[in-house]
């Protein structure tokens, strides 16, 4: 929202700050000033200028111009409006001006020296019209350079009052201790004993609180006077005539939009606010067909739709050049059915988004005072047909609010004196009664008890802005000194964390969204992954099931810049379910990616995953579609499946090979191991021996480790893998698996028969088994 | 007469054993001062001539001189040892300035490492860490944070939608209502995680970012103790003291809400891109929990009240490590993200 410094100060009697100082005191105190800059500042160098004399010059368009320019005195210059004559009064701008970023300097043109220039309308920031120099036709010209104040919209959604200037200068007025003054005169609303030409049928007072309309005749559509064109034009609003200009004067200053219709196309004399009908549809202004419903109010008249209330006039009742009775609306909607209704119709106007924010009722009236005052302005002769027509069942006033004052010192942390808290709210004109001994009664003006403020908390913040929250002193709070719940499971993510770190892994982010394409690598199917309603881009529309489509991409585009990298992500699968909230399952995926093809990677994930959890195994199984189809297995640990170790498809990786762990953290978390209880110290000496077992090529060594350390039985107190041979002189298709045995009895010595007899049956038992001893 | 020729034997073993070069000429010169067949072995033999007196002067001179020889073979053959281990260690001189080989750490993801700083900042404080869940429902979104359907605030937070009706949290406030919810007045909590917003990305904006939302609820929470967290938590969090100002700002689930800024740390109040010239950069939404927020959430607001806010912890990471596209922060570019 931008606000006019000159209209602000017009509404605030007194000195007032300079813009910039104003910017920042509305920034601390109300809501966040975006920006201050001087507007038109050309303005200040320009004069009233009467044309003497045209000459054409020959073989160009152009004219010689000789004008009296006041304080610059005769100047001669080259003009090419077609409407410039002698004995005009227009605008001489003289060189050295710069409109905008038109740099206007003294030159030659067509053989004429150009002293300066005489500007259009749109030139000077006034209007938007270039057809021609600006004509003053009779009008004073005393329009000076501006400052707009733009403030955050976002920072005004509470407060329907700060969507016309008055509202903000009634802050103004608060803040600097000044006189707000107030531009309507309620008396120039015909007495209610008149009866009004209209009639005003509501049919739903919850979407339309209000609805209230003056009809005018003799009315002459013209432009509007240039003060009242500048004006809108440094708000950011277009001028076009002098009925349409008036309500976006008023809507602009008081917060309350409104409309006039051509009272020549109404059709019948009842004006009705009631719900859309289905397959109804308005022509609008704009020129686009709007199809409304029950969730629109639609403004009609005995023949139909003439406009969509709150939101946009129809083009059918629009008002033109030969309108000469208008009938003004000035009418209240409700905040949500209007919100609903722009957004569903795509259509943002300077009214929906006024109504949206909850306007007060109250202020219909005062909107059309205000514009009885400006149309006798801007179309003499203007006048009302007979009487108010006004639909209201007004609400009952909310019951003022008890503000106990030490209660208010507590929620701000510091004391403000009672005269001090009174005299805030009343410079915002609050009603301040005294409920008690240091309690006030606060009654809420309407403009703020539409949603604003409605209980003490509202009037915490009151108080609080206006004494500055930088004069609240930090404290830091008395409380229980009970620990805090700890989140084990975010502790154990941290630790995770640290030590994926320490093995050399890099911590990577990736979205939650993949695309149907990526997961098609994987073979997920896209029917078991949540989906998007609206997506930024149609390709990343699926929430993630699984780290491993992000993982893939990451591998992808860093194998283009380095060599060998290691890197993880901690984050979240999402699975739906079938009812409730979906899983949201934690994992922790790593991957190792080197040029090299033997599969070290898959050793060093293993490590990694026996370095975040002690008993973690692997158990081999056939590959997937996307994995390596002889290097993929189930990682197992604490009795349970926590994850899956594997290389990637050769095929899905280029210029290398990567390795992937992928974890279940919930389940690595429960894997760990969760007590730990100290073993007295062997006090006797234990006996190594070693063993190498013949297999086959592919039989599992884990597999003959386990059936070693079974037959060793309750002697064997550690067995180390020592190597592993293929090759001559073992015959094709065979491999030698050799461990170190160590043994021991806890109470004893064991003897080097005893040694020897527990060899001797491992051996004689692996060759039950069906497995060869080197002996 | 003897004992001149011990003089003598001894003058000379000793100077042998000070010149012998090697082990083997040190052998040689114990062999001839101490060896069996020996002078000093066989002068013994010559006491029995003299007189009883003399005798025992001379048996004292040989054992002194003895025991000289002794020594100086002892401190001999040592030096001879430290020699030998001086040569052998000095042949195994090594390079130092190659390079170790092994692993290096790799590194936390910067958002990880201001968050982890933060959230021990809070645990030091008694505030407990909450998770909630990314994909939420819109009460916990929206309506439990006070902003009903067809409220304008809405607006302001683009809400990726999913098909079944649930959205994708725009803010890690709904931990709050959970937490709130689950563990009851009073509380202390603070919630870190990915939030998401319906945006185009750029250089400055991103659909996936990360939040840390706070609160605390217990009896007489102030503004003056919401100041004093924050004050605390930024002294923390740039590791010195940074010039402050609060002013309102509207957020419906607080009362009254507050915009926390910083002045710019790059251009220290003047203006310059980064605060868009205006010297402040807005940093921590923050306000008194509002009292519909607490009664949803089944907490009697006559009898607790609190504070609430909500950090931008990847913008936060971006001001400390200097980044200027935010995009880097979810490329997975480890040119990147081994940097931190
Ligand atoms: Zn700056």
């Amino acid at each position: 929202m931008r606000f006019s410094y000159q209209w602000l100060c017009e509404l605030v009697e007194g000195t007032h700050p300079d813009p910039v100082e104003l910017g920042r005191v509305i920034t601390m105190k109300t809501a966040e000033c975006e920006g201050v800059n001087v507007f038109a500042p050309h303005l200040a160098r320009v004069a009233v200028a009467r044309v003497l004399s045209v000459d054409p010059i020959a073989g160009t368009h152009n004219r010689k111009v000789d004008v009296d320019a006041g304080v610059y005195g005769r100047r001669t210059v080259v003009c090419g409006a077609t409407n410039c004559r002698a004995g005009m009064t227009t605008i001489y701008v003289p060189p050295g001006t710069t409109l905008g970023v038109l740099a206007i300097e003294t030159a030659e043109i067509n053989g004429v020296r150009s002293d300066g220039m005489l500007a259009s309308g749109q030139e000077l920031g006034i209007n938007r019209d270039h057809s021609g120099i600006l004509d003053l036709d009779g009008q004073s010209f005393g329009l000076k350079p501006d400052w707009t104040i733009e403030i955050d919209n976002k920072s005004l959604t509470h407060r329907p009052d700060l969507w016309g200037h008055h509202g903000m200068a009634r802050e103004v007025a608060a803040i600097t201790g000044l006189k707000l003054l107030d531009p309507v005169q309620m008396n120039l609303i015909p007495a209610r004993s008149e009866p009004s030409p209209i009639a005003v049928a509501i049919e739903d007072y919850t979407l339309c609180p209000r609805y209230s309309a003056l009809l005018f005749e003799n009315v002459t559509i013209q432009p509007s006077p240039l003060w009242l064109q500048y004006r809108l034009e440094a708000i950011g609003l277009n001028p076009i005539n002098n009925i349409v200009d008036v309500t976006n004067y008023v809507m602009a200053e008081l917060a309350q939009p409104m409309h006039a219709f051509d009272a020549e196309k109404l059709r019948g004399h009842t004006i009705y606010a009631r719900p859309g009908q289905a397959g109804e549809r308005v022509l609008a202004l704009n020129g686009e067909w709007y199809d409304v419903g029950p969730f629109n109010v639609v403004i009609a008249d005995d023949a139909g739709p003439i406009a969509i209330g709150g939101v946009i006039g129809g083009g059918e009742s629009a008002i033109g050049e030969e309108t000469t009775r208008i009938v003004l609306e000035s009418a209240n909607f409700q905040a949500s059915s209007i919100r609903r209704t722009s957004s569903i119709l795509k259509l943002r106007t300077d009214a929906s988004m006024r109504f949206e924010k909850a306007q007060d009722p109250v202020n219909t009236l005062r909107g059309l005072a205000r514009a009885v005052e400006l149309l006798r302005l801007v179309s003499p002769g203007i006048r009302i047909v007979g009487g108010l027509a006004d639909a209201w069942q007004p609400k009952p006033a909310p019951a003022p609010i008890r503000l106990p004052l030490d209660w208010l010192d507590r929620k701000l942390g510091r004391a403000t004196p009672a005269a001090e808290a009174r005299s805030i709210l009343e410079s915002l004109q609050f009603g301040v009664a005294e409920a008690g001994p240091g309690v006030f009664s606060v009654s809420v003006p309407t403009w703020r008890a539409t949603k604003d403020v409605s209980m003490k908390d509202d009037l915490v913040e009151e108080v609080g802005r206006m004494i500055g929250y930088d004069t609240i002193a930090p404290q830091a709070p008395l409380v229980a000194t009970t620990p805090p719940p700890a989140n084990e499971e975010r502790a154990f993510h941290h630790r995770v964390r640290e030590t994926m770190v320490q093995q050399g892994f890099t911590e990577v982010y990736n979205y939650s969204f993949v695309s149907e394409d990526e997961i098609a690598v994987f073979g997920f199917d896209s029917a078991d992954h949540l989906r998007l309603g609206n997506p930024i881009v149609a390709d990343q529309q699926l929430m993630r099931s699984s780290l491993l489509p992000g993982i893939l991409r990451n591998i992808r585009h860093n194998s283009k810049h380095l060599d060998a990298f290691r890197f993880f992500e901690i984050g979240r699968e999402i699975h739906s379910s079938a009812d409730g909230l979906p899983n949201e399952i934690p994992h922790l995926t790593a991957a190792i990616f080197t040029r090299e093809t033997a599969g070290t990677q898959l050793f060093e994930l293993k490590r990694v995953a026996e370095c975040l959890v002690g008993d973690a195994a692997v158990e081999p199984v056939e590959g997937g579609s996307y994995e390596h189809p002889a290097r993929a297995g189930v990682v197992r640990a604490g009795g349970r499946d926590i994850g899956r170790l594997f290389e990637f498809h050769p095929s899905l990786v280029e210029g290398g090979r990567a390795a992937v762990l992928d974890l279940d953290l919930r389940a690595l978390e429960s894997a760990q191991p969760n007590e730990r209880r100290y073993k007295a110290l062997r006090r006797y000496p234990a006996s190594a021996f070693d063993l190498s077992v013949l297999a086959g090529a592919r039989d599992l060594a884990g597999l003959i480790q386990a059936r070693l350390a079974e037959l060793a039985g309750s002697d064997l107190l550690s067995i180390e893998f020592l190597r592993q041979y293929e090759g001559s002189p073992l015959p094709e298709g065979k491999k030698s698996v050799s461990y170190r045995l160590t043994v021991a009895d806890p109470g004893r010595t064991l003897s080097s028969d005893e040694v020897a007899a527990v060899r001797a049956r491992i051996i004689e038992g692996m060759r039950g088994l069906g497995y060869e001893l080197r002996v | 007469m003897l004992e001149q020729q011990i003089d003598g034997v001894r003058r000379r073993a000793l100077e042998r054993i000070q010149s012998a070069a090697n082990a083997d000429e040190l052998e040689a010169a114990r062999v001839e001062a101490l060896g069996r067949k020996g002078f000093l072995s066989n002068a013994s033999k010559e006491f029995g001539k003299l007189a009883p007196e003399e005798r025992a002067r001379a048996g004292k001179l040989l054992n002194e001189a003895k025991q000289a020889i002794e020594t100086a073979l002892e401190d001999r053959r040592a030096r001879f040892d430290r020699d030998t281990l001086k040569a052998k260690l000095e042949s195994e001189w090594i390079d130092l300035t190659l390079p170790a080989p092994g692993i290096r750490p790799g590194s936390l993801h910067p958002v990880t490492q201001v968050q982890t700083e933060i959230e021990e900042l809070f645990i030091s404080m008694g505030f407990t860490v909450l998770d909630g869940p990314e994909v939420e429902t819109e009460y916990h979104n929206f309506d439990a944070l006070n902003i009903p359907a067809n409220h304008p605030a809405r607006d302001t937070q683009d809400t990726f939608w999913l098909t079944n009706g649930l959205l994708l949290r725009t803010h890690t406030s709904p931990v709050q209502v959970r937490g709130m919810q689950k563990l009851g007045p009073p509380l202390r909590m603070i919630a870190p995680g990915r939030v998401f917003r319906n945006e185009e990305v750029d250089a400055s904006h991103e659909h996936t970012f990360y939040q840390l939302e706070g609160m605390m609820i217990d009896r007489d929470v102030s503004v003056a103790h919401l100041i004093y967290f924050m004050m605390t938590l930024l002294s923390s969090i740039f590791r010195r003291e940074v010039t402050v100002r609060l002013r309102p700002g509207f957020f419906p689930f607080v009362e009254p809400g507050f915009e926390l800024d910083i002045q710019c740390l790059i251009c220290g109040g003047p203006g310059c891109p980064v605060c868009k010239q205006s010297g402040w950069v807005e940093l921590l939404p923050c306000g008194l929990v509002h009292p519909n927020v607490l009664r949803m959430s089944g907490i009697d607001p006559e009898e607790w009240n609190g504070f609430a806010f909500g950090l931008g912890l990847t913008r936060l990471a971006m001001m400390r490590y200097g980044i200027d596209d935010i995009r880097l922060l979810a490329s997975g570019d480890l040119r990147f993200l081994n940097q931190f």
